[in-house]
């Protein structure tokens, strides 16, 4: 399988086909993403949506000392908050069972809470980014200071604060204990 | 990964946003319709840049200069000036300033002289024309 930077490579030589294949790969990871930001599905779609069409106008200005995932959230990022700045009241459509948190309606195996609700209940909206780039997107400190367009120490800080605050909130005896073990204190 | 880790990944996971095949249809309909934009080469920029300074640095000198004249034009008119009469006419001629019409009688008296030594010139021209016709006839 190809590299995300190689396929960028193709896609700018021409190829329509591996900025396709560069859709098939992020296309779920940033619906998921961005259904923790947006305020409905279809807001989240449409951010997708907006987020492949910046990327595929502007793809010559990918850097390529960075991964592409990197550069994708970070436009992703900025269409979430463009979104949440238009401030329109959400529409609601008459036997649509998604109304409320859109995230409520995607979980499942809910035995216990599952963490995201948490997180998105207790984080500001850029430590619960940080939290998801850092955990699910396995992106470097680095990476996600890029991201967000903050400093690496913020970004550390930021993640260990978020995490000690999300193990309290979840009350998880658990991860408090293994968070204990880890930093020596709550 | 510790447990806490794992358990994000997993509940990461558990967030199911189900097939989204209208969702890739449109992304699809939407980027045939879009141009990707090309990046502009870096000499052409500079000369565009260099071009835009210079023109406006030109503009910026033009309006500058049309300022300043038209600052400099009423302070020439306040200036006290003095009256070239003072200079070219006779003190005679002042104490019939004070007289009417003034301005007409010291314009005629101030053209007599001119129009004398014209008269003279052309007095002198026809004599030496008149010298010259005689001298022509004389040699041929």
């Amino acid at each position: 399988m190809e590299s995300d930077e190689k396929l960028v490579e193709q896609a700018l030589a021409g190829s329509e086909l591996a900025f396709s294949e560069l859709v098939d790969r992020y296309q779920e990871r940033l619906l998921r993403f961005l259904m923790t930001r947006c305020r409905s599905r279809a807001d989240a779609e449409d951010a997708v949506q907006d987020t492949f069409i910046s990327a595929y106008r502007y793809l010559y200005s990918f850097d390529a000392r960075w991964r592409f995932s990197t550069w994708i959230y970070r436009i992703a990022i900025r269409n979430a908050a463009r979104q949440s700045q238009r401030q329109l009241p959400a529409v609601e459509v008459p036997g649509d069972e998604s109304t409320g948190d859109p995230l409520e309606v995607c979980i499942v195996n809910s035995l216990s809470e599952n963490v995201w609700l948490a997180a998105k209940r207790t984080l500001s909206s850029e430590a619960y980014t940080a939290m998801w780039l850092r955990y699910v997107e396995d992106l470097s400190i680095k990476e996600i200071a890029r991201a967000l367009d903050r400093t690496a120490s913020w970004t550390k800080v930021t993640l260990l604060r978020s995490r000690r605050k999300l193990s309290v909130q979840l009350d998880d005896g658990e991860a408090a204990e293994m968070k204990r073990e880890q930093y020596g204190r709550v | 990964m510790d447990e806490f880790e794992k358990r994000l990944k997993d509940d990461a996971g558990n967030i199911d946003v189900g097939p989204s095949q209208e969702l890739r249809q449109r992304i699809d309909a939407t980027l045939r319709s879009t141009k990707r934009i090309e990046p502009v080469p870096e000499s052409r920029s500079a000369g565009v840049r260099l071009w835009w300074a210079s023109s406006l640095t030109g503009l910026a000198a033009a309006v500058l200069l049309v300022v300043l004249i038209n600052w400099s034009i009423p302070e020439q008119d306040a200036s006290p000036v003095e009256p070239v009469t003072a200079r070219t006419v006779p003190p005679l001629m002042h104490e019939l300033q004070g007289m009417s019409p003034p301005r007409l009688i010291r314009t005629a008296e101030f053209t007599t002289p001119l129009e004398e030594e014209l008269a003279r010139l052309q007095a002198d021209i026809e004599k030496a024309r008149a010298m010259v016709r005689k001298d022509v006839e004389f040699t041929f």
